[in-house]
């Protein structure tokens, strides 16, 4: 819809797109008939119509016709997505019928009446949709032959490859198929099923040749469009004949282009690794068995070998089915400019989008997790971010402002996301006095306070912002639920950029797993900088706060400073041991934090499986997983953890303004 | 006549509604996780979901057991949330006439901070029917409920029956 209506602002028409839309109207519709979702289908139908009607005059829409067209488009999508949900699809509303109705006036309405020009059974008919008969006459008017074919479907058939299915498949190709509907008849040798398929068809194609096709005697084909026929069954034959070309023409690129591609529910995929999961659980289970063996003095050899096969062999399984969930980060794209039209229209703001993506693709559950906060973060730069385009004038920016969205893998574990605009920049002052908190000093301190709970920086509400998610939902999405980072950069009168990091899959990671004040963890390999052994001569210990704040030391690493956390002391473990072994390096806002640890055990990979009780949410802890114990082990975010005790980390001596959440609750 | 899930905290028994009920499970006992409220054991894995374990007798003010062979996890589901309740041991399912359950006394309301709603006599038995709605959701800290104008805790309040 936005290329026809991009060309159509050059000035050019684009009927190319034009018959494209139309085609995958027909093909919502057509599905929709199929699963008895009235609406969607009176939806889908008018703009079908009228579209065909532009393709005929060289595919020229007016302005007004494209927004009327996306507003069916919306509405389908409203109640696709309601349906999604188990809701029922509401009935369009009259007024967006009307609209799409009087779109298609220059066509002019079917005129005749369909009982006397179609030579069906009453019974049949009245099976129809209106549409479907609609289909018939025009079809009929544009010179085509409406023909109604039967199918006796019997084992002797059966035998020769003649099915329904294949009789339908075959028919696809000799003519077009308006319906097929199921007949209970009386057992005959003819009919030994007692069933009876009757196809009703639309084809240019003589009798002998859909017969032959199809594999059916041409007795068994009727023609159903009554004679004689009216003089406009004559209207301009030649370029109907043109319309059948170019169908043909475009059917099979669309076939060549499918084929081999299967569409699969998402809980399919799902099912498919939480089968693996399992498999991993047992397979960690199996090598504990095998260890228990080893130290009883078993000769685990061949075992150990065949542990190491299945290993590989799982790891390989892995990689097939986190590839097949895999989805293009373009698919998340090209869902922006849409997104941007309507903006532009809600703000009134003049902006152009500046997309650059790249061909990465990211696991279909992060990628639906992340659109909500790219719309966010679109919605916050044209509402708030970009201003009008007189005040751009008096501030000497161009008249337009600048929506930049940028894709790009980072490592072959990460994506980053950037968001950017031109506008008026991020207030600091009035942000910190809106929290009534002191202003902050850079940008991360600014990310804290807008990601406060209930913090909205307009007084008023408006249609497209102020409501639903906040950056706070924003940053529990990318940090809590994805594991990833979120930063802002933003100059004040400049423009502000949001930048978003996040692993390219979830679910399955490789970890180190480490044991601390006798229970056991993991961290995702990915969030960790290095491992480093701490020498105990080399700490030096932090003065402790007397309010109960973890005590911070500071090692000294490769010839810097770096503060480092006993994990024990923040989830209040029995430590041990005093004289701690290993220290785990992680970077926020790239800035290393170590967090010592009793000792390492290994690294393997594990199934992260969410946490989802509110109860047992805590700062630093993003999911559990199950090692071949039967008990979960929890999965740490240190990067998170060290967030949350920003305060007792950072050099520049602040005060906590109250105690991590982790110790309070 | 509805199913009743029966089971024993200190010398009081309590029941649940059997809908109420995913399964139950003896226990082994949770993995910790920090922070979290002194009522809550830590978290176990139940058909590939994480649930946190509620020490029932933490809750009701009882001083804590000893794992037992008895002891108990019975895995709950209210308004769709999943939560295991730890109990010292759960043996029976009962078919209760719930039109014989009589209002909590006052005393027990307030004794049991109101997750007891009702109570039912089976011959020189005393059951105590526990409010599970309550009883999970005024734990509930949800970040984002708690951004609403109203928390949900006044929301349960309004369930209890007068």
């Amino acid at each position: 819809m936005l290329a026809i209506e991009s060309s159509q602002r050059g000035g050019e028409t684009n009927p190319r797109a034009v018959r494209e839309t139309f085609r995958s109207l027909h093909t919502i519709k057509g599905l929709s008939a199929m699963v008895g979702i009235e609406p969607v289908v009176a939806i889908a139908h008018r703009m079908e119509n009228f579209l065909r009607d532009s393709d005929r005059s060289g595919g020229a829409l007016p302005q007004s016709a494209i927004d009327a067209l996306l507003r069916g488009v919306r509405a389908i999508e409203q109640r696709i997505a309601a349906l999604g949900r188990g809701d029922s699809a509401a009935a369009p509303s009259d007024e967006l019928l009307v609209a799409l109705d009087s779109l298609g006036l220059g066509a002019g309405p079917v005129a005749r009446s369909a009982v006397a020009v179609l030579d069906l059974d009453p019974d049949l008919l009245g099976k129809l949709a209106p549409f479907e008969v609609d289909q018939l006459m025009r079809g009929i008017a544009a010179g085509q032959r409406a023909l109604r074919a039967e199918f006796n479907p019997s084992p002797e058939r059966a035998a020769q490859g003649l099915t329904i299915n294949s009789v339908r498949e075959r028919m696809a190709n000799v003519a077009d198929i308006v319906r097929v509907l199921p007949r209970a008849v009386p057992v005959t040798p003819a009919a030994p099923g007692g069933l009876c398929f009757i196809l009703i068809l639309l084809s240019r194609s003589s009798d002998e040749v859909i017969a032959e096709a199809v594999g059916l005697g041409s007795t068994n084909l009727h023609s159903i469009a009554r004679q004689p026929a009216t003089p406009q069954v004559e209207v301009e034959p030649q370029r109907a004949v043109e319309d059948g070309l170019d169908d043909t023409e475009h059917g099979a690129i669309d076939t060549h282009a499918r084929r081999g591609v299967v569409r699969v529910d998402v809980n399919r995929l799902d099912d498919a690794m939480e089968g693996l999961s399992a498999l991993i659980v047992t397979r960690y289970r199996l090598a504990r068995s095998i260890a228990s063996l080893t130290e009883r003095g078993v000769n685990t050899r061949e075992l150990s070998e065949i542990m190491k096969d299945n290993a590989r062999q799982l790891r390989d399984l892995r990689a097939a089915i986190v590839r097949v969930r895999m989805v293009p980060v373009s698919e998340l794209l090209e869902r922006i400019p849409l997104l941007v039209r309507g903006l532009r229209r809600a703000t009134q703001r003049s902006v152009r989008l500046e997309l650059e993506g790249g061909n990465a693709e990211l696991d279909k559950s992060v990628s639906e997790r992340l659109f909500p906060v790219i719309v966010h973060l679109v919605r916050n730069a044209v509402d708030h971010a970009i201003e009008t385009p007189d005040e751009r004038l008096r501030r000497g920016k161009p008249e337009e402002g600048l929506l930049r969205v940028t894709c790009s893998a980072r490592g072959s574990a990460r994506l980053e996301i950037t968001v950017s605009d031109d506008g008026r920049g991020i207030d600091r002052a009035a942000v910190a006095k809106k929290a009534g908190r002191v202003a902050p000093g850079d940008d991360a301190g600014l990310l804290d306070l807008l990601c406060i709970p209930g913090l909205s920086t307009r007084d008023i509400v408006t249609t497209t912002s102020g409501r639903g998610m906040g950056m706070e939902i924003v940053k529990r999405t990318i940090v809590d639920e994805l594991g990833g980072e979120l930063s802002v950069q933003s100059q004040f009168g400049q423009g502000t950029t949001f930048t978003v990091r996040v692993p390219l899959t979830i679910s399955i990671v490789d970890a180190f797993s480490f044991e601390c004040g006798e229970q056991r963890f993991v961290v995702p390999v990915a969030m960790v900088d290095e491992i480093i052994e701490v020498d105990p001569n080399a700490l030096v210990q932090v003065p402790a706060n007397d309010d109960g704040s973890p005590a911070v030391d500071i090692i000294s690493r490769r010839g810097m400073a770096l503060p480092m956390i006993r994990l024990a002391q923040v989830f209040r473990l029995n430590a041990t041991n005093n004289a701690c072994g290993k220290a785990i390096v992680v970077r926020r806002a790239g800035s290393p934090v170590a967090f010592a640890v009793d000792r390492m055990l290994g690294q393997q990979e594990v199934v992260i499986r969410p946490i989802k009780d509110a109860l047992v949410r805590a700062p630093g802890v993003s999911g559990a997983t199950d090692l071949g114990d039967g008990r979960p082990t929890l999965v740490l975010d240190l990067v998170a953890l060290s967030a949350s005790l920003a305060h007792f980390v950072t050099a520049d001596g602040l005060k906590p303004a109250a105690l991590p959440a982790a110790r309070t609750r | 006549m509805k199913l009743h899930v029966v089971f024993s905290l200190g010398n009081a028994e309590y029941a649940l509604p059997f809908e109420s009920v995913l399964q139950m499970e003896s226990y082994v006992g949770a993995t910790l996780v920090p922070g979290a409220p002194a009522y809550v054991e830590g978290i176990v894995t139940v058909r590939g979901l994480v649930v946190p374990v509620l020490d029932l007798r933490t809750r009701f003010g009882l001083p804590r057991a000893e794992l037992r062979l008895d002891t108990r996890i019975i895995v709950t589901e209210s308004a769709g949330r999943v939560v295991a309740l730890r109990v010292d041991s759960a043996r029976e399912v009962l078919k209760l006439d719930v039109a014989k359950h009589q209002p909590a006394p006052q005393i027990v309301n307030e004794r049991s901070s109101g997750f007891v709603h009702a109570v039912h006599s089976l011959g020189n038995r005393l059951l105590l029917l526990l409010d599970l709605p309550k009883l999970l959701g005024e734990n509930s800290h949800d970040r984002q409920l708690s951004a609403l104008p109203e928390d949900d805790g006044s929301s349960a309040h309004q369930q209890l029956p007068s």
